[in-house]
């Protein structure tokens, strides 16, 4: 039974859009079908800005297979990358070199519209300072998005309103982010990011601005949603605490890369540490 | 050892769409900010209802036998569109720069380069017809007041309502380069960025 699930399940229309062939590296991580349950692929991403005469690389060669419904945390210290990485993987910003798959299509190949598509139906964003849009409600926020994607207004308005129940706003509504408290505001980004039913959830830094307790709430917000939708989510994060609930982490150094480890082997790692 | 994957539901599979740029969201988002910031609306809309009243009764005023007094209005009204034209200019030039960080959010939600664009323009032209609309009435109101104050019912004879239709025209048309020529150059700009330098604009 199960291998026939499998079987109906392997993409073959979808094996033949990627261009190159990354499922030879993607199966480094996984065992199995690595191809259809890949969900964000970079291979050898650089991405390098140009101030006047320097030139800053930001990201310096980034290789991650993500597979779908991972929860992926990515820590490092400020300015190794992170949230340029996010970008990059979010279809925000071009890398100078590389490819970035999502769902084994090249990012790079999408033209506008298929771009909005992308960003509108299949990634959902948080940011570090919500970026809730301020003249209009939390539930205009969250309607904003299903009505890009075309779904009709009245729908739009009941699949908001469900969807800021879920994250514990029912009675905020009409409110203005003005109106709310930051981490209020965050839970209207997450509800907005998860509007559309996204397969991929980029939260860059989503607690940074939040006290301790709200910024636990607002991640165990995003893992159950993880858990009940299987979306992917990929959240960077300075705190350690944070790693408890990630499937791996990534720590990333000077755009580089500096590890990537599964939780269980992290815990060992951070016991022992707390020995020293 | 389990991948953690094994233990989630699995999404379908799906294809690449596209969106495309719907008119009636681009008008209703353009609406809507215009409504929100009704201030600022207001203001502007009055901006240009003044330039556009004085164009208009200057046009159906009764024709000046003295070319000097002539040459005096025609230097008033330059330097009133030359006025109100700055004022809007600066007026809509800050409010896309305002705006940048909203227009970088809206694009990571879906919103095309040319829905950013549109929402603008519409929003710039609907200013610059009401306002220079309201101009219109309140000019023509003024010019048939004072006539008639100044020449009692023989007032028709004296004001120039002849070509009527093209002087509203212009008068509408004014008020509609006004703001849209302020609006097009920050808002083509904002809709070119890429999201993120959007946002990183403004804080
Ligand atoms: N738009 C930009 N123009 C120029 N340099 C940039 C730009 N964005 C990022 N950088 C540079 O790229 C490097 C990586 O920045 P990035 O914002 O990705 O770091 P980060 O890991 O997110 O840091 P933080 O934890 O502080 O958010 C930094 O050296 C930064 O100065
Ligand atoms: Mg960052």
């Amino acid at each position: 039974m199960d291998r026939f699930e499998n079987a109906a399940d392997g993409g073959d229309a979808r094996r033949e859009m990627s261009p190159s062939d990354p499922a030879a590296s993607a199966a480094v991580f996984l065992e199995g079908d690595a191809r259809a349950d890949t969900t964000v692929m970079t291979r050898e991403v650089v991405m390098e800005y140009r101030m006047g005469m320097a030139v800053i690389r930001a990201l310096d060669g980034i290789d991650l297979t993500i597979p779908t419904g991972e929860y992926l945390s990515i820590m490092g210290p400020s300015g190794s990358g992170k949230t340029t990485l996010f970008n990059v993987i979010g279809g925000l910003a071009k890398p100078t070199a590389g490819s970035v798959f999502i769902d084994e299509i090249d990012v790079a190949q999408l033209d506008a519209g298929e771009l909005a598509w992308l960003r509108c139906r299949k990634i959902g964003y948080i940011f570090q300072s919500y970026n809730i849009v301020k003249v209009m409600t939390a539930l205009e926020n969250v309607t904003l998005p299903m009505l890009f994607a075309g779904v009709p207004p009245d729908e739009a308005r009941d699949r908001g309103a469900d969807i800021l129940r879920r994250v514990g706003l029912a009675d905020r509504l009409l409110h203005t982010p003005r109106e709310l408290s930051g981490g209020q505001q965050q839970r209207v980004a997450i509800a907005r990011a998860f509007a559309n039913r996204p397969a991929i959830i980029l939260a860059d830094e989503p607690t940074a601005n939040l006290d301790l307790r709200t910024g636990e709430e607002i991640i165990h917000l995003m893992k159950e949603m993880n858990r009940e939708q299987g979306v992917t989510v990929i959240c960077s994060t300075h705190d350690h605490k944070m790693l408890d609930i990630s499937d791996r982490i990534v720590w990333m150094k000077d755009g580089r890369i500096d590890k990537l480890a599964r939780r269980e082997d992290v815990a060992i790692e951070v016991s022992h540490m707390a020995e020293k | 050892m389990k991948a953690p994957l094994e233990t989630h539901p699995k999404p379908e599979a799906w294809q690449i769409g596209r969106l495309r740029l719907r008119p009636r969201l681009v008008f209703a988002m353009a609406v809507n900010s215009l409504r929100l910031r009704i201030s600022r609306t207001l203001l502007t809309v009055l901006t240009i209802a003044t330039a556009s009243a004085f164009l208009i009764f200057l046009l159906t005023l009764p024709a000046q036998a003295d070319p000097a007094e002539r040459e005096g209005w025609l230097l008033m009204l330059g330097l009133c569109l030359l006025v109100s034209m700055a004022g809007v200019l600066n007026t809509m030039l800050m409010s896309i720069t305002q705006r940048y960080r909203e227009i970088g959010t809206i694009k990571c939600l879906g919103a095309l380069d040319g829905f950013v664009l549109g929402s603008v323009m519409v929003e710039a032209a609907l200013l610059g017809l009401v306002g220079a609309g309201l101009g219109l009435l309140a000019g023509t109101l003024l010019a048939l007041g004072l006539g008639v104050a100044e020449f009692g019912g023989a007032a028709f004879a004296h004001l120039r309502f002849d070509g009527f239709a093209w002087k509203a025209g212009l008068a509408l048309l004014t008020g509609l380069l006004l703001t849209t020529l302020g609006a097009a150059l920050p808002a083509w700009i904002a809709s070119k960025m890429p999201p993120m330098e959007a946002m990183r604009g403004e804080k």
